[in-house]
């Protein structure tokens, strides 16, 4: 099956969501989700079945990469991640229910739920193009949908204040880097007459080009994928953000659209790293982005008592580790190297995928019987649900990057990088951000199993739905099958 | 037309420092459909007609209405009796400042680009409307960014009925 048509399918079924939500009468909207959920499924199957064309003549194909495992691993990961976070959803309704404005007197006591399964599905999209994306066009388009449908997503909440202040600051945020982005578009547009970034790459190799203008381009480009995926000093709208936004949002966010942004990333860096008058200096920039976002995810998340606030910082921290893989870029004419940043970055975020789905699955799991997000009201969780709990442990150790799970190999794969291109400075920061996630990560560990549960809360047991069950047994399988054979992951990859 | 660039481009950043300045709103979008005045002049010495057509019509016609609509209905007077502290005031300016002397510096290293751009309407010869060329790019070559696009519209459409109706059905 061509490649082309997953996307379409994807937007198929959002459409079919929107269509089924307006014509026909549901008992229950939450079984609009299952659509998605199959649907998605389906397109995750279909991923392994895809051919590539032999030609690639004609105008779709100067926007959207042929022959791209790379893509395609990125595309699995936003439909993994669309699929676990309607899975989130399902159980996070009643609390959206409560927070959206009330339903017209004789409407569907459901009104409004709908949408809220429809639009993750475009969002799904929107990433499924940014994978594929070689153009400069093709990539704003596709981030735009993306960026628009989160800004919807976020303030979603409207009745919650916190969930409306989260969507004002991401609107304004995310317009501005969108503008410096557009900005650094146009200067390199001028510098290379080309928008096709294989012939943006050609251009840049030229020995004639000033490397002044290119680098302010690279510079304003920088500033707007800085914003997308995190990293210090562009991250200040990370930690609000997160925690105002539906908590399945949040998991979307940190997810979705961190693995899209990288991949973009990778994308529009590859022109600049591959030229040899702006390697060094890219390099450094790099370097300088990479040092401050491991220290300022790491350090600020050590004294977070609000989980989603913690995982919040230690989102920014992991976009320092990926920021590290990307500057330990080897030159062109450098010596041989055996891992590439591509493999190294894909794998960590295949890992990450799974790792930090898991704990917001278990944290909107938890929302409805435990009332807060604070880190003390999971004290003493082992009495009362230990699934739930070791669910929590086993997402906490591999974020911490405790051997035998998958974020043990993301970060080895990191060092192991950083260690063949001589980058000592940044394994020295690499080490000191590692060595702080244990503490805070286990810090929740710890008080799950060793405090006893607050005084004023019940023992009752927790329950689960079948459906959250699976997800929950299948991220575990799969974090410590990654733990102990990578190749579950870099087989993938291909 | 060098002094016409100069001139409307002087319209152009003053409007804009307008936009910032201005403490009643209304000014403020006063002064943002100035700064447009002055870009779809520049736009028309590129060339660029229809693009310059559109920044009037739907920039400062169908956009900036709706925002004076908007600021109507809402309190005005509350932004202007907000005193601005002078340490927003310095450092926003400085970063301001700060970006466009990094942008001169950039400007003044010499040779900015080997690219060379044709007008649109000289590729195809002349004869032709830049309307009619523009159309025929954006459903040919360009035509799945614009199936993007589509998908972006049905989002933001989807979201605005979402966020503002009062009671949903």
């Amino acid at each position: 099956m061509p490649v082309y048509y997953l996307e379409i399918i994807v937007v198929a079924l959002g459409l079919v969501v929107l269509m089924v939500d307006a014509f026909v009468k549901l008992e229950d909207k939450r079984s609009l989700a299952w659509i998605g959920i199959l649907g998605l499924a389906v397109v995750f199957a279909l991923l392994f079945k895809v051919e590539w064309p032999a030609s690639t003549e004609g105008a779709f194909w100067r926007f959207y990469s042929s022959g791209d495992s790379l893509a395609l691993f990125f595309k699995g990961i936003a439909v993994l991640t669309t699929l676990i976070v309607l899975v989130m959803a399902i159980d996070y309704s009643p609390i959206i229910l409560k927070q959206i404005a009330n339903p017209e007197p004789g409407a569907h006591p459901q009104a409004g739920l709908g949408e809220c399964f429809a639009l993750p599905l475009f969002a799904c999209a929107g990433l499924m193009w940014m994978a594929s994306a070689n153009n400069l066009v093709s990539i704003f388009v596709s981030l735009e949908t993306v960026t628009i449908a989160f800004y919807i997503m976020v303030a979603y909440l409207r009745r919650n204040v916190g969930s409306l202040e989260a969507g004002v600051k991401y609107l304004i945020l995310g317009a501005l880097s969108t503008g410096f982005l557009v900005y650094g578009f146009a200067w390199l547009f001028g510098i290379t007459g080309s928008m096709q970034l294989s012939e943006i790459a050609t251009a840049l190799a030229n020995p004639e080009l000033n490397p002044t203008v290119a680098l302010f381009a690279f510079a304003l480009i920088l500033v707007g994928l800085a914003f997308k995926i995190g990293a210090t000093p562009f991250h200040l709208w990370i930690p609000d953000v997160y925690q105002g936004a539906p908590t399945p949002i949040t998991a979307f966010l940190s997810v979705g659209s961190k693995a899209a942004g990288f991949i973009i990333t990778l994308r529009l860096l590859a022109p600049f790293l591959g030229s040899p008058a702006l390697f060094e200096k890219v390099v450094l920039i790099l370097t300088v982005l990479a040092v401050l976002t491991l220290l300022v995810g790491n350090l600020a998340a050590l004294p977070q008592k609000n989980f989603k606030r913690l995982l919040a910082y230690s989102s920014i921290a992991h976009a320092g580790f990926l920021v590290m893989a990307l500057a330990c870029s080897p030159h062109e004419t450098g010596g041989e190297i055996t891992l590439s940043p591509d493999t190294v970055i894909a794998f960590y975020l295949g890992a990450y995928l799974l790792m930090t789905l898991l704990a917001f699955l278990v944290m909107t799991t938890l929302r409805t019987t435990i009332p807060g997000e604070e880190r003390d009201s999971y004290r003493g969780l082992a009495k009362r649900s230990p699934f739930l709990a070791f669910a929590l442990l086993i997402s906490m150790a591999s974020l911490a990057g405790v051997p035998l799970t998958a974020g043990f190999f993301g970060k080895f794969f990191v060092f192991a990088l950083a260690v063949e291109s001589q980058q000592w400075t940044l394994l020295v920061f690499g080490l000191i951000g590692a060595a702080a996630g244990f503490y805070y990560y286990l810090k929740i560990a710890v008080s799950m199993y060793l405090s006893d549960p607050p005084q004023d809360s019940d023992a009752a047991p927790i329950s689960i739905t079948p459906l959250t069950r699976i997800t929950l047994l299948a991220l575990i399988v799969l974090i410590l099958l990654a733990g102990v054979h990578p190749g579950v992951i870099l087989g993938l990859i291909g | 037309m060098t002094f016409l660039f100069y001139l409307f481009s002087a319209l152009a950043l003053f409007g804009g420092i307008g936009v910032v300045v201005n403490r009643n709103p209304v000014s403020s979008a006063i002064s943002m459909i100035l700064s447009f005045l002055g870009l779809a002049a520049l736009f028309i010495q590129l060339d660029a007609f229809l693009v310059g057509i559109l920044q009037i019509l739907v920039y400062a016609g169908a956009i900036m209405v709706l925002f004076l609509f908007i600021i109507m209905l809402l309190d005005v007077r509350e932004e202007q009796r907000r005193r601005r502290s002078i340490v927003h005031f310095i450092g926003a300016s400085g970063v301001a400042i700060a970006f466009v002397a990094l942008v001169i510096t950039v400007l003044s290293r010499g040779d900015i680009g080997k690219a060379n751009f044709t007008a649109l309407t000289e590729s195809k010869g002349p004869g032709t409307s830049d309307v009619h060329q523009i159309g025929e790019l954006l459903f040919s070559t360009y035509w799945f960014p614009v199936q993007i696009v589509a998908v972006l519209l049905l989002v933001a459409t989807v979201g605005v009925v979402v966020l503002s109706k009062k009671e949903l059905k």
